[in-house]
């Protein structure tokens, strides 16, 4: 094992790719590892790694989850070396399933990323799912540090920070709504995803654009080795997936496609002839990627995604009938070049878009609602190794962004109504930055980085200028181009990581960052109608910060990991609409005049403690957290606490591997009841009864708790066949490889809140006249069965 | 905002579909007492006020405890700014003749109700002619209750009315119809109405879903529109198909009001409010009260515009 060391003065390069042996996509976060200096590295996104040593001859190991390890001896001594590898999985699907992870194990304790987690698509199939569809974002939402608002609520919150302030991006390109069907599932289709990343805290410089986390999620590449399929049929959606060489260990593309089929269910409910035949909702989405390398230097990637939730509502005797689709189109060209054996690049090139629209027709009269956002963007990212104590990246990163808040039009007959100028608003974003993660001493690792951020809000644009009562509104109007508002600053990012002992080490961290676009609420709950906005000359840029502290321990050979964090998080300029505003105000008006701005504030300790290897696998998280809110416009100017403001917060996940064909897994999440406003009083005004509400946030639901179970059972991965020329009986992989998920949601059947509402029956003179509190909830005890395959 | 309201039929649909729901008892902190205003005055007639409290949401709702709610011994003057005077109390036990359908019509009982009450009701008004309602002035309302001051001001807008309201049957049917209103709207005003309606030799009008609208949509626009019936839904004389209708021959009133900017952004609110009640969509929305010193409700002047129309051809 450890190889004959040469020293000497010369220091030489070995680098590569790093790929998996049956499909030959990269493996990102392998580990490539030099036991005679203890010294090591890991894989980029693009499965690239380089490692500088002195001059010698060493065995090094390559190690990834699910995979044998690889050994190989290189002699440095003279020259660098190139070591592309593709790793074969662990033989046999017993062996496969039961060593689950080897690779990252240490990665616990000695990296220096502090609140950042990373899960492969692998590990969350493995858990139970909601109607059959396995879901990264609920998934995520079982760590520690991460909630989501309730069922049906869309977006997830990450240590007190708001739906907006997390950048989500599907191979780079930003995610604006991650939700369908209100947040009942997520975009993002498991066939198609490789692994998922998550940074809740100590965002590394390279990241930017968001105060409070990124989820990073990365597409298959496709299988460049031979052509596959795959998909799962289940109770309200099917997938399928398609994914093979363009040229054989050249390139490859991968389809992939999914959709729900609710709409045709409930046709069958709804007769042709009834007044509302032809209402319904699906969703939909697509992903398409393709890769080409052009040669051991250049590599070309192209990622698109394309989805839509759709609905559509008629009423034949009404006369009305209206459709309201929604969703997002993003694609990515990058393009990774490697300049030399310590220089990476990857130039990407993104498009992003997001749409909601509201039409509808009574009799003549005809209404249309748009809103959204489109961003071009162009990055270039720089990784340099220098030598094994440092690891430099630096880049750039330009976004045009072209919102659309609101675009109403409205017509009877021939009449054209006046519904204000759409709005559009354009802007610029740029970002430079330079971090190193180096290693200061042999315990002492620290990540320093600088990031640089401008944005120029740039006309076309009318600023209303809304007078008080007595006095008519004014506009001012700028030209295209003009620039209206230039806002820039640094962000300084520092982290580190101090080795206590061979298992174990504190690792710290600080962030700072600019968030130049808002979303907007005016619901009780997130919506596809929430509206994205820009930082403006009102709308001024989210400034925040994160300090974090933690300390991380792995046991028993690293089999079990546990870690503890503290965090307090400050923001500025965070933003709520005013008291009382409503949709149309903003006809003839700057949606950022009806905003107010504010500060906020987040701290918790998380505990989180994971086992990842063996039979038995899975993790406990415990948030601890409060966070509050304190607008001079909003609640008398008193501090309040966020809607999503948990105070406890419990997940407990564990999967069990029964045997080669039976995998049991569960989850059970606990968490403290969101806040909200109710009525206080109630009053009657000409005879019509009216709610008069309290502090904001004041009243708190019923806890939320849930338990979901699952079983999947496997087909047998080898089927028995004599071979034809020895006689003998030979054991032959099957072709068709299937499963069958069956899962439970919510097996107790808890009625948890969704919202509350104060609801009113019966009449004063009948003397049954009465006021009460209702919750709502949504879903009760699920079970669902989904038949997956694979060949 | 109508795509909000496909959103809570959206919704409404998977709820029914999915959910379940239960009452709970649930705390609500932060009550406090404050008083209800519900003051008007029209051109022509006199300032009429209506005082109350608000109540816990979790108190008795029975109908003693909403009664108990009015407040009869406050102090209320009302000014024109030349002119002003306190208003006196007219209550249920003691009306003079000739108001009872006006007693009706704020009270939303019948004048038999209203007289088997425990206690009578009362309203702030004055007979003194001088502080009826006029187009163009603006008044100040000032109320005294249990030491606390309350004030506001609303002014009588000039009226604005309709270039023409016709009725036209329907294509099918020639015995029902729909009423037609042209409007000519003045670019160089933002306007604020309120409208409704009753048969002639009704009593009393009739409100329609949303009578409140203003012409941020329409400003400097002439256009012709529709108008339906609000009487019909309370009305058995209508079929199920005929709701919303004008019958051939119906006589009616439509009447066109107007008023400021403020009184309309409290009574949009409350419509809102009103509409969205028990939606998870809707941001709670506290009705903006235009009354000084911490109390609820409002103080509206209306300047009216009316027109009767037979429904012929």
């Amino acid at each position: 094992m450890l190889g004959f060391s040469f020293m000497a003065q010369d220091k030489h390069t070995i680098s590569g790719y790093i790929t998996d042996s049956r499909s030959g996509e990269a493996l990102s976060s392998a580990k490539i590892f030099v036991p005679s200096l203890e010294k090591g590295t890991v894989t980029n996104t693009y499965g690239f790694f380089s490692l500088t040593l002195p001059g010698g001859i060493y065995d090094v190991e390559v190690r990834c989850t699910g995979f044998s390890t690889q050994r190989k001896n290189f002699d440095l001594r003279k020259a660098d070396a190139n070591y592309s590898v593709e790793l074969k999985p662990f033989e046999g699907e017993k062996v496969t399933r039961e060593i689950v992870i080897n690779g990252k194990k240490s990665e616990n304790v000695n990296s220096t990323k502090l609140g950042q987690i990373e899960l492969d698509i692998d590990q969350i199939k493995r858990l139970p799912a909601f109607m059959g569809e396995v879901d990264v974002i609920k998934t995520i939402q079982l760590l520690p540090g991460v909630s989501s608002v309730s069922e049906g609520g869309q977006g997830f919150y990450v240590r007190g920070g708001g739906p907006d302030q997390n950048l989500v991006m599907l191979d780079e390109g930003v995610v604006y709504n991650a939700a369908h069907l209100f947040g009942f599932f997520s975009v993002f289709n498991s066939d198609a995803v490789k692994n998922v990343n998550l940074i809740k805290g100590g965002m590394p410089a390279n990241y930017g654009g968001r105060l409070s986390s990124v989820l990073e999620v990365n597409m298959n590449e496709g299988n460049n080795k031979h052509l596959s399929v795959k998909g799962g049929i289940g109770a309200i959606s099917s997938r399928l997936t398609v994914e093979g060489p363009l040229k054989k260990d050249r390139g490859s593309f991968i389809l992939s496609g999914r959709r729900t089929y609710i709409d045709v269910l409930a046709k069958a409910f709804i007769p042709d002839t009834s007044p509302f035949a032809g209402s319904g909702y699906y969703f939909y989405d697509m992903n398409a990627k393709l890769n080409y390398k052009f040669g051991e230097k250049d590599r070309v990637f192209l990622s698109g995604y394309y989805g839509k939730d759709v609905f559509t509502f008629s009423d034949r005797e009404g006369g009305f009938s209206a459709d309201m689709p929604w969703g997002n189109g993003i694609a990515a060209l990058r393009w990774n070049h490697l300049f030399s054996n310590k220089l990476f690049m990857n130039l990407t090139s993104t498009f992003s878009d997001y749409k909601f629209k509201f039409g509808s027709k009574q009799d003549e009269f005809k209404i249309e609602f748009l809103s959204g956002i489109r961003d071009y963007g162009t990055k270039v990212d720089f990784s340099y190794y220098p030598n094994d104590k440092h690891r430099i990246k630096w880049g750039a990163n330009y976004i045009y962004h072209v919102f659309t808040p609101s675009s109403v039009s409205a017509a009877q007959d021939t009449i054209v109504f006046n519904t204000g100028n759409a709005q559009k608003l354009f802007s610029h974003e740029e970002a430079l930055y330079v971090l190193d993660e180096f290693d200061a001493s042999e315990k002492l690792r620290i990540n320093a980085g600088l990031r640089y951020t401008a944005f120029q809000h740039v006309g076309p644009f009318t600023r209303y200028m809304k007078g008080d009562i007595s006095k008519p509104d004014t506009t001012l109007t700028y030209g295209s181009g003009d620039l209206i508002k230039f806002y820039h600053g640094l962000e300084p990012r520092v982290s580190f990581r101090w080795l206590v002992g061979a298992h174990s080490s504190i690792k710290g961290g600080y962030a700072y960052n600019y968030q130049f676009v808002h979303l907007t609420s005016l619901s009780a709950v997130s919506l596809p109608t929430d509206i994205w906005y820009p930082t403006t000359d009102i709308a001024k840029p989210q400034k925040g910060f994160q300090a974090s502290l933690g300390y991380f321990q792995n046991f028993f050979d690293d089999r079990y990991e546990a870690s503890v964090e503290v965090y307090y998080k400050g923001m500025n300029n965070v933003v709520e609409f005013k008291e009382g505003a409503l949709p149309g105000d903003n006809v003839n008006d700057n949606t950022d005049n009806l905003m107010v701005f504010g500060k906020g504030w987040a701290y918790g300790v998380e505990f989180f403690f994971k086992k990842s290897v063996g039979k038995f696998t899975g993790w406990i998280g415990y948030t601890w957290a409060k966070t509050e809110r304190r607008f001079p416009d909003l609640n008398n100017g008193e501090t309040f606490p966020a809607k999503y403001d948990r105070r406890h917060d419990l997940s407990v996940v564990g999967t069990y591997m029964l045997s080669d064909r039976w995998t049991l897994s569960s989850s059970f999440i606990y968490a403290t009841g969101n806040t909200l406003t109710l009525p206080t009083s109630w009053y009657v005004q000409d005879q019509a009864l009216l709610f008069n509400y309290g502090a904001r946030n004041s009243t708190r639901m019923a806890p939320y708790h849930r338990l979901d179970v699952s079983a999947t059972w496997f087909d047998k991965a080898y089927k028995t066949k004599t071979d034809p020329t020895t006689g003998k009986e030979i054991q032959v992989k099957k072709r068709l490889r299937n499963n069958l998920a069956i899962s439970v949601y919510n097996v107790y059947n808890r009625a948890n809140p969704f919202f509350l509402y104060v609801d009113n029956d019966g009449d004063f003179l009948n003397g049954d006249f009465k006021l009460t509190v209702k919750q709502v909830s949504l879903f009760p005890i699920i079970p669902s069965v989904t038949w997956n395959f694979e060949f | 905002m109508e795509f909000r309201v496909l959103i809570f039929s959206f919704v409404a649909l998977m709820l029914a579909v999915t959910s379940c729901t239960k009452e709970v008892k649930i705390d609500i902190p932060g009550y406090e007492k404050q008083v209800v205003v519900d003051g008007s005055i029209r051109v022509g007639e006199p300032p009429i006020i209506l005082l109350s409290s608000s109540q816990n949401i979790y108190s008795p709702t029975d109908i003693t405890s909403y009664l108990n709610g009015f407040i009869s011994n406050a102090v209320i003057t009302v000014s024109d700014g030349t002119y002003s005077a306190q208003l006196i109390q007219v209550c249920t036990d003691n009306l003079p003749p000739g108001t009872e359908a006006l007693a009706e019509a704020i009270f939303g009982l019948s004048i038999q109700e209203l007289q088997q009450l425990p206690n009578p009701l009362c309203v702030y008004t004055t007979f003194d002619t001088q502080l009826f309602g006029q187009v163009g002035k603006t008044y100040s309302l000032t109320i005294q209750h249990e030491g606390k001051t309350y004030t506001s001001t609303t002014k009588i807008e000039d009226p604005k009315g309709l270039d023409y309201l016709q009725w036209k049957p329907e294509a099918n049917n020639s015995s029902i119809g729909y009423l037609y209103g042209f409007m000519s709207d003045n670019a160089s005003t933002s306007d604020n109405f309120m409208w409704d309606m009753k048969k002639i030799g009704d009593p009393l009008f009739t409100k329609p879903f949303g009578p409140f609208f203003n012409d941020a949509f329409f400003n400097g626009l002439a256009f012709e529109f529709t108008l339906y019936n609000p009487m019909s839904f309370q009305d058995s004389t209508y079929s199920e198909n005929e709701r919303g209708f004008f019958k051939q021959n119906d006589t009616v009133v439509l009447r066109l009001s107007k008023l400021g900017k403020k009184e309309y952004q409290f009574f949009d609110k409350k419509y809102n409010q009103i509409y969205s009640s028990g939606s998870p969509f809707a941001t709670p929305i506290n009705v903006p009260s235009n009354i000084e010193g911490g109390a609820l409700g409002v103080w509206v002047g209306y300047s009216s515009w009316s027109d009767t129309v037979v429904c012929q051809p």
